[in-house]
């Protein structure tokens, strides 16, 4: 039986083993792959996943349907408690973003995406490829890296202001390449 | 309270959270505006969401199976501990102590025909096996058979009758119960070629437990019963 996302945040709510087991089979893989990329390390990526799904089932769900979609939900405390890990360890391995001849990875079959997401990795990574540099390397130095936007602007050697532009343009140019193709398709400013 | 920002500024901040890269000092602003702004508002949750499909470019990397395996056993063990009063516990609870020794002709063979013969030639000391009632449950009324064990309670055989017939997807997992704690799944029940009869064997040390039972699991079980009771027994005591 297809469960939908509302069916997944209800049984949850009720505190339902069988919830939490939903979740993960339908997000597990996603969450796994952002704590690797964001720790490089795979027992404490697997630690990280573990957590995030124990903290799910333990507090049951926060989630709030006009905050965002349950993927970005699951992504966002994953992503979290990355990059709180990251910070936390003694001997950091925080993959540094190469500020210059950054590259996008050639797409792979991605059976879990086509699930899990409304949104194919080429499509992403084509919209991603679609900004400038310096745009794209600023979000994923914050959302990968986990810099505050005084670090970025430090690392990259531009003012405050900038970095914050930066990032607001990017996410309206990903928002505007992606928005009809989203779970919520929303009207563009 | 926080300087006020307008639209222009709190759409930045929202971004930057979006991101995770917004300063501390900074959410009180945009909280307060977001707050009361129908324009801003929204626009957190989409750039939220737009943030997560970052992840979508990512070469996926499928985590062992071992994560999910560790993650469920937790889940299922913390939700059974929790439970007031689960199916399990009533089901010990309710199971007259009295109803125990009854020796079954027919199941009492078989299970010493698998089990061996005991106390019987190949130098082994005399010792007869413990023979009890397994029933059906309220989703299964048909079933019966026995669970036999021997006197050293490190060996048993359940062999049942009545039971329907299950898809592909689905095996009858069984389950040892002790009177304080969780289900231990130990065996699958396998059926002859007719599907008439249904056997498991379980082996270890049978002592602290208390109850015998059975639910339908998925294919290659569960950490803890999860499906419908079809049938149980009480043990008796070593």
């Amino acid at each position: 039986m297809h469960l939908t996302d509302d069916d997944i945040i209800r049984s949850i709510s009720a505190h339902s083993p069988e919830g939490i087991e939903a979740l993960y089979d339908r997000y597990g893989g996603l969450a796994h792959t952002v704590a690797l990329r964001i720790l490089a390390d795979r027992g404490a990526a697997e630690d990280v996943v573990q957590e995030s799904f124990l903290a799910v089932w333990r507090r049951g769900s926060t989630f709030q349907p006009g905050r965002g979609s349950l993927r970005s939900w699951v992504c966002t405390i994953v992503r979290n408690r990355a990059i709180d890990r990251l910070r936390g360890d003694l001997h950091r391995t925080r993959l540094d973003t190469p500020i210059e001849g950054q590259t996008i990875e050639p797409a792979v079959t991605d059976p879990w995406a086509a699930v899990a997401l409304e949104l194919s990795g080429e499509e992403v990574r084509k919209a991603l490829a679609e900004l400038p540099l310096e745009q794209r390397q600023t979000i994923e130095l914050a959302y990968y890296g986990g810099y505050s936007q005084s670090e970025i602007a430090t690392k990259m050697e531009v003012p405050l202001g900038t970095v914050k532009g930066r990032v607001r343009i990017a996410l309206d140019k990903l928002r505007a390449s992606l928005a009809d193709r989203l779970e919520a398709p929303w009207q563009t400013q | 309270m926080a300087d006020a920002v307008n639209c222009d500024e709190a759409q930045d901040l929202l971004a930057l959270d979006a991101v995770g890269a917004l300063e501390p000092a900074e959410r009180a602003q945009m909280e307060h505006h977001t707050a009361t702004c129908p324009t801003c508002a929204p626009l957190a949750a989409q750039y939220v969401d737009v943030a997560s499909l970052m992840s979508a470019a990512l070469e996926p990397v499928p985590p062992p199976a071992r994560l999910r395996r560790n993650l469920m056993a937790q889940v299922y063990a913390e939700a059974s501990a929790a439970a007031p009063n689960p199916w399990w516990r009533r089901l010990v609870a309710a199971i007259p102590a009295s109803r125990g020794i009854t020796v079954l002709g027919v199941a009492a063979v078989a299970a010493a025909v698998i089990l061996g013969f005991w106390g019987v030639a190949g130098g082994r000391s005399a010792s007869t096996p413990i023979t009890y009632v397994v029933s059906g449950s309220t989703s299964q009324p048909l079933v019966t058979g026995s669970v036999t064990l021997d006197s050293a309670r490190t060996e048993a055989v359940l062999t049942v009758h009545g039971l329907a017939p299950l898809p592909a997807s689905q095996v009858y997992e069984v389950w040892l119960i002790p009177a304080h704690g969780t289900p231990t799944g130990v065996a699958f029940l396998t059926s002859d070629p007719a599907g008439n009869a249904w056997t498991a064997v379980v082996n270890g040390s049978l002592d602290r437990f208390e109850t015998i039972a059975a639910t339908n699991e998925p294919v290659g079980g569960s950490p803890g019963p999860t499906g419908s009771q079809v049938l149980s027994g009480h043990l008796g005591s070593s």
